[in-house]
């Protein structure tokens, strides 16, 4: 009998287990309507978010006043780190149907999932409760024009984002010490002959020493060579999509084959890190490169040069001092430009699930909507008046905290911090007060490159969901086999000459490269012909 | 006459059946408790195994997550003409198959050879040790030991290139070396699983009956006589049963490992179907194809079930011996 109990309770406990973990009913969260909803009318809602910016949103103090001064509070339902996970969740929670009441998504979801009836068509309800958002929408017609389908309906918001390009930091230490004079590097040339200056003088006692240091994809310098790919009403020039600012090369461009040659010239004399040409180069070991005096220049985020200073910096080196370099110039004196990241995030989208109630869409476009009115706006971007900022007499504005003391603070604690090229809601973004708060070197080189002469525009096209289909098949092949050969031409895997490059090039448009260019054309036009 | 022979076979058939499911019911009476323990089993594979492979009518779709398998359009056999028509499958199917061949031709024997001498050591502390030792990197997760490599082979730190650095030569970057990147993997395979395998042989010369190695020893047989002629042939049933199923698994590489390795540098050689289909579906700048990736999937293993079976038949003619 015994025995026969135990088999019982066994069996049951084990198939308990097994279906306990099929079903939705485990999601706390859903649309107005489902299991586990937060109440119509209750000033709250749920989303879904990247755990990395939930992580940096409760650390703001801004947002805090935000919420206060609006009464309306957002309960985050964390999501993995990596975007495409992030992109991946969302999908699965479409198909078990545990949707929050609003959703970090991209533009290409909201475009299929929108007209299918997945979110809320959000043009009537700005029109109705979001009065500051729908004067954004009126004043900006290329954000209407992103974000509205042919049939009038906004499925998602998108994110504005700062408009900046990478900045060429170096070791001010180092060139001076090697007898380099920073002024008289205007040219990717000059740029070269500096590098074998600095290798002679480091490198003859540190094997590990590369004048130019970096991580993942090498395959980010086309800019210095005026070949990144580009687009127009008249042509389109390299994987345009997804790819305006990092990855982004024209490979028919002949001054791409120059950039190969120069980028080969680099690594047969080691002037770049072996390990960073290969894009087998970690983050961490680039850091910890720069930081131990094993790399001058790195080309990466604006405001890196910074972060070496902050994390290393004169601890590891009492003469560390990191720099930020001009634009290069062509041999006829013209500015490189910088590629720079569209003015609209379309990986960062904001979209409500369709089981929402009136009321519930209701406050979250209230929510939205008070970061575009003027109180709104000087939060988001400059905090509150005499605790984070002060008015000039001339009616500018000045941060009175301290940058580097605010962005030190520990992780998890509270801080003032506006940094908008992270998305914490869909928001206008100052530029003027994005590059302010940052510390005195990246501001100074912020107001002395980030100028129009300097920077490319980078336009966001919008694409029709056959096209996006089409496009996403063949990027994903040819993006990565357009690294990966050129990677093996600067690394000697692949002989590199003019055969072999014209051979890579027909090789790329038979995967598709020249198909991608006439899809991008083809919308480029669509999208400007409004 | 003919006539009444069929319906006399008819009717002894659904005897049978009868039979057949009235034994069923009188054994589940008999032996519920069994039948009981049996169920959640069951159920798994139904719910997690059998049921799921029905999710694979959307390589015949164009699926969309909020229409689901049953609301999405339906575009017959598309995708699996896409799958022929599309420039980069032959490079992905032709490094699937290489990296494929190299792990059934080079790791599948090393746990036979390691089991036949681990077999001999007589000391059994040390036998047993070394089993457990060996067993043990079947533990170790696919992050951990790409990390392990990339710390031995680090062209700046690695022990691999002081050591290349000590006798003179120039340091390696072994992870962006296209020609690096298969011997790599398979030594990772052989690492991994060969202790796994190895406990599958042993057991089955556990099995193997001791009066025949007496009988050979006083034929005059040596050790390397017996290994060849005793202890390989005993446990050949074993080694054919996991040929089977290293075909079976053929096409199925290590995504985890692959992805933890891969970089722009080994594209030519480490870009496989898995990863391919992983990019179309989950890595999409755009938006994901899931039914494209599903229908490169379907047919991957249609075409291992294919080698599975002939390798099946083969082993039942050859050595009278099969799987299923």
């Amino acid at each position: 009998m015994r025995k026969k109990m135990l088999s019982v309770i066994l069996t049951a406990a084990v198939v308990g287990t097994m279906v306990s973990g099929c079903g939705s009913k485990a999601a706390p969260q859903g649309g107005s309507g489902s299991a586990g909803q937060t109440e119509a009318g209750d000033n709250s809602f749920t989303m879904f978010m990247r755990s990395t910016y939930v992580g940096w949103i409760k650390e703001l103090k801004w947002y805090d006043v935000a919420e206060a001064n609006t009464g309306i509070h957002v309960e985050y339902v964390e999501g993995p780190d990596a975007f495409s996970d992030v992109y991946a969740e969302v999908d699965q929670r479409i198909i078990s149907k545990t949707l929050p009441d609003a959703v970090m998504t991209k533009l290409t979801q909201t475009n299929v999932y929108g007209p299918q009836g997945a979110f809320v068509d959000l043009a009537p309800y700005i029109k109705k409760y979001a009065p500051n958002l729908q004067k954004y929408i009126d004043d900006n017609p290329d954000y209407a024009t992103l974000v509205t389908d042919d049939k009038g309906a906004i499925y998602g918001l998108v994110k504005e984002a700062p408009v900046f390009t990478d900045y060429l930091g170096y070791r001010v230490d180092h060139l001076e010490k090697a007898g380099v004079d920073v002024d008289s590097i205007k040219t990717v040339n000059d740029f070269t002959e500096a590098m074998r200056t600095l290798k002679a003088f480091y490198g003859k006692d540190n094997p590990n020493y590369y004048p130019l240091e970096g991580r993942e994809n090498p395959i980010r310098f086309a800019a210095w060579f005026g070949c990144p790919s580009n687009i127009s009403a008249e042509e389109s020039n390299g994987i345009y999509v997804g790819h305006q600012k990092d990855g982004s090369l024209d490979i028919m461009d002949e001054k791409a084959y120059t950039m190969v040659e120069t980028m080969k010239t680099w690594y047969d004399e080691g002037l770049i890190n072996p390990e960073f040409a290969a894009n087998t180069r970690t983050e961490g070991d680039w850091e910890a490169a720069m930081i131990n005096g094993n790399g001058t220049f790195e080309y990466d985020f604006y405001n890196r040069a910074e972060w070496f200073m902050a994390n290393g910096g004169k601890d590891a080196d009492p003469d560390f001092q990191m720099g930020v370099m001009n634009m290069f110039q062509d041999e006829n004196g013209n500015v490189m430009k910088g590629t720079t990241g569209c003015k609209y995030v379309e990986e960062c989208v904001t979209a409500v699930n369709a089981q929402c109630s009136e009321e519930k869409i209701k406050t979250i476009l209230t929510f939205i909507d008070y970061f575009y009115t003027e109180e709104g706006k000087i939060l988001a971007n400059y905090g509150v008046e005499g605790e984070s900022f002060k008015t000039e007499s001339d009616g500018s504005k000045t941060f009175i905290v301290d940058y580097a003391t605010e962005e030190a603070t520990p992780e998890g604690e509270k801080r003032w911090s506006f940094l908008s090229d992270r998305f914490t809601v869909c928001k206008p973004v100052d530029n003027e007060a994005f590059f302010a708060w940052n510390s005195p070197l990246i501001a100074e080189a912020a107001e002395r490159i980030n100028t129009e002469e300097n920077l490319m525009k980078a336009y966001n096209v919008k694409y029709t969901v056959e096209q996006t289909e089409e496009l996403s098949n063949l990027v994903a092949t040819v993006f990565d086999a357009e690294i990966a050969g050129i990677v093996a031409f600067v690394t000697g895997n692949k002989e590199f000459n003019a055969d072999t490059w014209k051979a890579f090039q027909d090789e790329m448009n038979s995967l598709g490269l020249s198909r991608i260019e006439e899809i991008q054309l083809e919308a480029y036009q669509a999208t400007y012909a409004k | 006459m003919a006539g009444k022979e069929k319906a006399g076979a008819a009717l002894a058939s659904g005897q049978n059946k009868k039979s057949a499911s009235q034994r069923l019911i009188k054994d589940i009476k008999r032996d519920w408790i069994l039948y009981l323990l049996l169920l959640p089993g069951l159920l798994s594979l139904i719910l997690f195994k059998i049921g799921p492979v029905g999710g694979m009518i959307i390589a015949f779709e164009k699926f969309s997550a909020f229409q689901g398998v049953f609301g999405s359009e339906w575009v017959w056999f598309d995708n699996f003409k896409k799958i022929f028509s599309d420039p980069y499958i032959p490079k992905v199917v032709i490094n699937t198959i290489i990296l494929a061949i190299l792990t059934v031709v080079v790791v599948f024997p090393i746990p036979i050879i390691f089991s036949l001498f681990l077999n001999e050591v007589r000391l059994k502390w040390v036998r047993s040790t070394v089993q457990s030792l060996s067993f043990l990197p079947y533990f170790i997760s696919a992050a951990v030991m790409v990390s392990i490599l990339y710390t031995i082979l680090s062209p700046s730190s690695g022990m691999v290139n002081n050591l290349i650095r000590s006798l003179g030569g120039e340091p390696i970057n072994f992870m962006a070396k296209p020609g690096w990147f298969r011997p790599l993997y398979v030594i990772l395979e052989i690492w991994q699983t060969f202790g796994y395998s190895a406990v599958i042989y042993i057991a089955a010369m556990m099995n193997i009956d001791p009066s025949l190695y007496e009988a050979a020893e006083v034929d005059g047989a040596n050790r390397w006589d017996k290994i060849l002629r005793i202890t390989l042939p005993c446990i050949s049933t074993s080694i054919i049963v996991m040929l089977i199923i290293s075909v079976g698994n053929i096409f199925t590489v290590n995504l985890d490992r692959i992805l933890l390795m891969y970089n722009s540098s080994i594209y030519d050689t480490a870009d496989v179907i898995q990863t391919y289909v992983y990019r179309m579906a989950f890595e999409s700048k755009g938006f994901p194809d899931y039914s494209y990736g599903t229908a490169v999937n379907i047919l991957k293993s249609v075409i291992a079930f294919v080698l599975v079976t002939a390798v099946n038949k083969a082993a039942d003619k050859f050595s009278e011996t099969r799987l299923f």
